[in-house]
C-alpha cells in the first residue's frame, strides 16, 4: 500500500534456443510491468482492491465471501453452496432473478462459484455500468431475501443440480469420493455439493444465521478491475457499502491433518462408466508454501501438456491409455494432488499404475532436466501474461490473494516466487510428498461389468 | 439547550448503529444511471499478400509481450474425397505428428520448452492452424508452424494411434444424445450437399492410408488458399520478413472450386425421431434452412435470435424454463456456414412434457413472425450484443479469432469497426421480416431423440409424416411401433399397492386404482404424502405406461409410471424430472 508502483521488472536472458535441425538464438531482455494495486478497508471491515487498466473500456466487479465447505459443520454439509444459490433469489430493491437480467440488459455477464475455500460472485459490464455492478452486489450484502419460498425453491434446484452433475455424470462421483479418502478432517473431507438430508434439515432460522455470520462485509473482500476512475469508483464504493453494519468475526476454522490420508484404497462400482478408471490422491501442504509450489511444478512436468513425462510414456509410449490428467487442489490448509488415467479396454490398470509410480520415483531421484526447467521457466512466464489480459481473471486472481494472505500485491510477486524455485527442491518435495504409499488408490468399475 | 442538544447526539448515535434499516437511503430504490460512455475505437490491421498467394494480415498490439496466429485455409471438410470421408480432419490432426526435422515427440517438446502452443483443427468449412507465445518466441513458433505445414511425414505408427483413438471417440460420440439429434437434422436439412455430413464413419476411419494423406496434403494446403494472421506485440516489418522467410518458398497449387448439389426444398413439416431406449429426457431440435454466414441479414437475424432464444433471457428461456418449468434451458441458434445455414431451436425436456415443449417451441416461432416486438426487446437485445463485444476484445485469442472470422468468410474489411453500428441499426420492422423469411414452422424438420414408444403418440399431431431410427442411425419400420399397439392386451383394472426404493430405502407404501377400457387407462393414486390422479395411462401389450399428476402437501408433482405387468404382479420405473435416474418399483394387484 505504501508503494503502489513498486517496479517489477523480470530480467530473463532467455537461453538458446537449439533446435532440432535449425539453430536459431534469441537473448532478450523480458519486462513485465507491475499492475497498479489499491488495497484499503471500509469502517465497517469491508476490504476493497483496485486495479484500474484503461486497456479497454470493460470493468469486472468480483464479491469474494469468505465462506465454503471448509466452514460447514457436520449435519450443515452444502450450505455455502446452497447460499451461492439463494443470492440471486433478490434482495430488498432487486426482485427475484433480476440481478441477472440488469447485468444481461447492460451487456455484461456474470456468475458465481463455491468451493473449499470460499465462494465468489462476479460480473464483467461495459466500463460505464459500473455503478450497476455495486447496486446490486451492495444490495444483496446489506439486504438478502432469505425467505421460506426461497430456500424450498433453492433446496430443490441444488438437488436437481447434483443430480445432472454428479449423480447422472460418468465418473461425476470420482473427485468427491477421492477427497474424503484423502482428507481425514471433516472440514475438508466433506464435498461442496453436501448431503441431500442435511439441506433438507436446514430450517429458515440456519439459513438467516448464516447470512448473518457469513455475508458481513467484515468478511469479504470487493474487486474492481477494468477501466474505471479510482477517485469516483472509491465515492460510489463508499456510497454504496459504508452502510452495511458489521458483524462480529466467524468462529475459527481448524483445517488442520494427520500426515497419512485417510482411506488407501476403494473400489467404486460407476453405474454410467463406459471404461474402468482410476485416481489417486496425495496429501500435500497448504498453499502459498515453498513445497506446495515446488509440487505444483512437478505437476506439471508429471501431466501439463503433451511433452510431459506421464503423456509422452503412457499415451504415445505405451499406447495404454486412452487420457491421463491431474490437477493440484489448492487449499488454503492441508491441499492435494491428484493423477488419474482411464485405461485403453484389455489394459491392465496395475501396470499402468506402476508405471506411473515409476515416473514418480524417478523425478524424485534424478529431478526435473535442465530441459524442464527451461520450459517451466517459459510456460510460467507465458501463463502469467496471459492471465492478466482479461479484468475478470485480474479480478479473481486479487480476490483470493486479498482474502487468503490480505495482500493483493502478492499478484506482482508471484511469478517470482516460482521461477526462483531450485531443481532440487522439486526433486525433494516429490521425494518426500509424493513417492510414498502414504496415498489414496479409487478404482472405479463400470457397475454392469465388474 | 444542552439538554436538546444532548438528545440530538443520543438520537444520531442510535441512527449510526441502527446502521442501514434506519437511514434513509433513497438513491438505493432504483438502479443507477450509468456513467459516461467511454468511446472505443478499433484499428484496421495490415494486409499484403506474398508472392506465391499467401495472404498476410497483421494487427499490431503491444498492451503485453504475447502474440497469437492463425494459419487459415478454406477448404474444410466438406471438400472430403466422396471415397474418403474424414482425410481432411486426420491430415490436418497429424500435421505435427512428425516432420522431416523432428518425431512428435520433438515437436511437443520444443513447442512448450518455449512456453508456446501450436494446435491445428478442422471444420466443415476451414482449416486453422493456431499457435501463442511470449513475442520472444514469434521467430521459434513461425519456424515450427512452417515445419508441420510444409514438411509433415505422416508415420506409420502415429497414423495407427491417431485411428485407434478416433475410433474410440467415435463410439462415444453415438452414446450422446445432442450427436444423435444434429446427424438427423444435418441429414434433414442439408440433403446431397456435404453439410449433411457430421464426420466420418468407423469404416471410413479404418480405411485411411498413409499415402493418401501424403498426396492429399500436398494437393490442398496451399498458400493461395490461406491466410496468415498474426495479432500482438510485434513488429509488422519484421514480422512479415519472418513470414517470407518461412513461408516464402511454399509451393502455389491450383484451388478447384467445388459446386455441391443445394440443400433440398422442405414443403412440409416432418418429424424424425431417433429411438434411444429407456431415454429419461427427450431433445428436441426444430430445424430449417436458413442463411449463410456473409449474408447481408447477418445484424438482423443475430438481433432477431437474441430476442427468441439466444440467451438466458430470451423469450424461449423466459418461457420453457422460467414459466413452465420444462427443462433445464430453452434455446435458438442460426448456424451459419460459409454456403449455406440453418435455423435451430432446441431443449432437453423430461418426456411426459414433449408434446407440451412442441406446443410452446411453435407458439413462440409464431409469435416473432408475426408480432412486432416492442421497443424495449430490441433496446435490451442490442445493449447485450453491443455491450459483450468489447469483452470479447479484452484478450488477444478474442481480438484473434474475430479477425480470423472476418478473413475466412470474407466479411466487409470494416466489420469489426462498424459491429456495434450494425447491430444498433436494426429496427422492429427488420426484426419481423427477418423472422418471417428464415424461420419456417411450417416446413421445420422436427428431431426428437428419445423413448419412441413413449413420444409416438405425444406428437403425432405435430406433423403428417413421422420416420424413426436407431441410434447407429439406421432406418426403423415405423409399422413395427404401430404394431406394438395390437398385441393382446394385458388389463391392469383393480387396486396395485406399490413398493418403491430410493437410494436403497424403501418409500412409505403407495397405491393406484385403475380403470381400464381397451387400451386407455384412468384412475387415481394415494399415498401418506399426497393424492393424485392418472392421466394418460394406456396399456401397450404388456407395458403399462402413465403419467401421474400428485399434490405433496401443497407442491404439485408430476411423475411417470411405466411397467411390466405380469399377472397380478407389475415392475418398472417410476421417473419424475427431479430425478434423472428413474426409481425402481414393483407393484401387487389387491384381489
Amino acid at each position: 500500500m505504501k508503494n503502489l508502483l513498486i517496479t517489477l521488472v523480470l530480467v530473463i536472458f532467455s537461453a538458446i534456443i537449439s533446435a532440432q535441425g535449425s539453430k536459431m538464438k534469441a537473448k532478450e531482455e523480458f519486462k513485465l510491468r507491475p499492475l497498479e494495486i489499491e488495497y484499503y478497508r471500509l469502517s465497517n471491515g469491508l476490504r476493497v482492491v483496485l486495479n484500474p487498466d484503461n486497456s479497454v473500456p470493460v470493468v469486472s466487479v468480483a464479491v469474494y465471501y469468505d465462506v465454503g465447505s471448509r466452514n460447514e459443520r457436520k449435519g450443515r454439509t452444502g450450505f455455502a453452496h446452497l447460499f451461492e444459490h439463494m443470492m440471486f433469489q433478490g434482495s430488498e430493491n432487486v426482485r427475484k432473478g433480476e440481478h441477472f437480467q440488469y447485468i444481461s440488459k447492460a451487456g455484461g455477464t456474470m456468475n458465481g462459484t463455491t468451493s473449499s475455500e470460499r465462494t465468489n460472485y462476479f460480473q464483467t459490464l461495459p466500463a460505464r455500468w459500473l455503478p450497476l455492478a455495486l447496486w446490486l452486489e451492495s444490495d444483496r450484502m446489506r439486504s438478502l431475501a432469505v425467505t421460506q419460498e426461497n430456500l424450498d425453491n433453492q433446496r430443490e434446484t441444488v438437488k436437481e443440480e447434483k443430480r445432472l452433475r454428479y449423480d447422472n455424470q460418468p465418473y461425476g462421483q470420482v473427485f468427491d469420493l477421492l477427497t474424503s479418502m484423502i482428507y481425514k478432517n471433516f472440514a475438508n473431507a466433506h464435498s461442496t455439493i453436501g448431503s441431500m438430508e442435511d439441506l433438507d434439515a436446514a430450517t429458515i432460522e440456519d439459513v438467516k444465521e448464516f447470512f448473518r455470520i457469513y455475508y458481513a462485509p467484515n468478511n469479504a473482500v470487493l474487486v474492481i478491475s477494468g477501466a474505471f476512475d479510482t477517485q469516483e469508483a472509491k465515492r460510489l464504493i463508499e456510497k454504496y457499502f459504508a452502510t452495511i453494519p458489521s458483524q462480529p468475526a466467524p468462529p475459527p476454522v481448524d483445517v488442520s491433518e494427520p500426515e497419512e490420508v485417510a482411506l488407501r484404497e476403494k473400489i467404486y462400482e460407476d453405474k454410467l462408466a463406459p471404461l474402468p478408471a482410476f485416481i489417486d490422491g496425495w496429501k500435500i501442504p497448504p498453499r502459498n508454501t515453498k513445497d506446495f509450489k515446488a509440487l505444483s511444478l512437478a505437476g506439471k512436468l508429471l501431466f501439463d501438456g503433451e511433452s510431459s513425462r506421464l503423456y509422452q510414456k503412457l499415451v504415445k509410449g505405451d499406447e495404454s491409455v486412452v487420457q491421463i490428467f491431474g490437477f493440484v487442489d489448492e487449499r488454503r490448509g492441508p491441499s492435494a494432488i491428484v493423477i488419474g488415467a482411464i485405461p485403453k479396454p484389455g489394459k491392465d490398470i496395475k501396470q499402468i499404475r506402476q508405471q506411473i509410480y515409476d515416473q514418480i520415483k524417478q523425478l524424485s531421484t534424478e529431478g526435473p532436466t535442465s530441459e524442464e526447467m527451461r520450459k517451466l521457466r517459459n510456460q510460467l512466464i507465458n501463463d502469467e501474461v496471459r492471465l492478466r489480459q482479461s479484468s475478470l481473471s485480474r479480478a479473481l486472481r486479487l480476490g483470493e490473494y486479498a482474502l487468503y494472505d490480505d495482500d493483493p500485491f502478492l499478484i506482482n510477486k508471484a511469478l517470482d516466487e516460482l521461477l526462483q524455485i531450485k531443481p532440487e527442491q522439486i526433486r525433494d518435495a516429490v521425494a518426500k510428498y509424493l513417492n510414498t504409499e502414504n496415498r489414496a488408490q479409487l478404482n472405479v468399475v463400470p457397475a454392469n461389468q465388474k | 439547550m444542552k439538554k436538546s442538544l444532548l438528545i440530538v447526539f443520543v438520537m444520531f448515535v442510535l441512527f449510526v448503529n441502527n446502521g442501514a434499516q434506519v437511514m434513509n437511503e433513497e438513491f438505493r430504490k432504483k438502479p443507477p444511471e450509468p456513467l459516461k460512455e467511454i468511446p472505443f475505437s478499433i484499428g484496421k490491421p495490415f494486409e499484403k499478400t506474398l508472392k506465391n498467394g499467401l495472404k498476410v494480415v497483421i494487427f499490431e498490439n503491444k498492451r503485453l509481450p504475447i502474440v497469437n496466429f492463425r494459419l487459415g485455409f478454406r477448404f474444410g471438410q466438406i471438400n472430403d474425397p466422396p471415397d474418403s470421408i474424414g482425410l481432411t480432419a486426420a491430415t490436418v490432426e497429424m500435421l505435427n505428428q512428425g516432420t522431416k526435422k523432428r518425431t512428435s515427440k520433438q515437436f511437443a517438446e520444443e513447442v512448450e520448452s518455449i512456453g508456446a502452443s501450436i494446435a491445428a483443427s478442422s471444420s466443415s468449412d476451414n482449416i486453422v492452424i493456431s499457435g501463442s507465445c511470449l513475442s520472444i518466441y514469434e521467430e521459434a513458433v513461425l519456424e515450427l508452424m512452417a515445419d508441420m505445414v510444409l514438411n509433415p511425414i505422416f508415420p506409420e505408427n502415429e497414423l495407427n494411434l491417431y485411428k485407434q483413438n478416433t475410433i474410440e471417440a467415435l463410439k462415444f460420440q453415438r452414446s450422446q444424445p445432442s450427436f444423435l439429434a444434429e446427424e438427423q437434422v444435418a441429414r434433414l436439412i442439408y440433403g446431397n450437399h456435404p453439410y449433411s455430413i457430421v464426420g466420418p464413419k468407423e469404416s471410413d476411419v479404418e480405411k485411411l492410408k498413409r499415402e493418401r494423406l501424403i498426396e492429399f496434403h500436398k494437393k490442398v494446403l496451399i498458400p493461395n488458399n490461406a491466410v496468415f494472421i498474426v495479432v500482438g506485440d510485434v513488429d509488422t516489418k519484421n514480422t512479415l520478413k519472418k513470414i517470407e522467410k518461412f513461408f516464402g518458398k511454399w509451393q502455389p497449387g491450383e484451388v478447384k472450386v467445388q459446386n455441391f448439389d443445394s440443400p433440398p426444398l422442405r414443403n412440409e413439416r416432418t418429424i424424425t425421431i431417433v429411438d434411444r431406449k429407456g431415454s429419461a429426457q427427450a431433445n428436441i431440435v426444430i430445424s430449417n434452412l436458413a442463411i449463410r454466414r456473409n449474408h447481408p441479414d447477418y445484424f438482423p437475424v443475430l438481433v432477431m435470435n437474441q430476442i427468441l432464444g439466444a440467451g438466458a433471457s430470451s423469450r424461449l428461456f423466459m418461457n420453457l424454463r422460467e414459466s413452465k418449468g420444462y427443462t433445464y434451458g430453452a434455446y435458438s441458434n442460426f448456424d451459419m456456414r460459409r454456403l449455406a445455414g440453418n435455423f435451430e431451436a432446441s431443449a432437453e425436456v423430461r418426456t411426459a412434457v414433449t408434446a407440451d415443449a412442441l406446443k410452446e417451441f411453435f407458439y413462440e416461432l409464431d409469435r416473432i413472425r408475426n408480432e412486432k416486438v416492442s421497443e424495449k426487446e430490441l433496446q435490451d437485445a442490442k445493449n447485450y450484443l453491443t455491450g459483450v463485444f468489447p469483452i470479447r476484445l479484452e484478450t488477444q485469442e478474442g481480438l484473434t479469432s474475430l479477425i480470423t472470422q472476418q478473413q475466412l468468410f470474407d466479411l466487409p474489411k470494416d466489420y469489426l469497426q462498424t459491429y456495434r453500428d450494425k447491430v444498433n441499426a436494426v429496427t422492429a420492422e427488420d426484426v419481423s421480416r427477418v423472422a418471417k423469411q428464415y424461420i419456417l414452422p411450417d416446413k421445420a424438420a422436427i428431431v426428437i431423440v428419445g423413448d419412441a414408444e413413449d413420444l409416438l403418440d405425444q406428437v403425432k399431431a405435430y406433423a403428417s409424416k413421422i420416420e424413426i431410427f436407431d441410434t447407429q442411425g439406421r432406418r426403423q419400420n415405423l409399422d413395427d411401433y404401430a404394431k406394438r399397439d395390437e398385441k393382446p392386451l394385458v388389463d391392469v383394472s383393480g387396486k396395485w399397492q406399490l413398493t418403491v426404493e430410493a437410494q436403497g430405502q424403501q418409500l412409505p407404501p403407495l397405491s393406484i386404482t385403475l380403470e381400464q377400457k381397451g387400451a386407455e387407462v384412468k384412475g387415481s393414486f394415494e399415498s401418506i404424502f399426497g393424492k393424485g390422479e392418472i392421466v394418460s395411462g394406456k396399456v401397450r401389450g404388456r407395458r403399462f405406461i402413465a403419467n401421474v399428476n400428485a399434490s405433496f402437501q401443497g407442491q404439485n408433482l408430476e411423475f411417470r409410471i411405466d411397467a411390466e405387468v405380469n399377472e397380478d404382479q407389475m415392475k418398472g420405473m417410476i421417473s419424475t424430472q427431479m430425478i434423472p435416474t428413474p426409481l425402481q418399483f414393483s407393484g401387487k394387484r389387491e384381489r
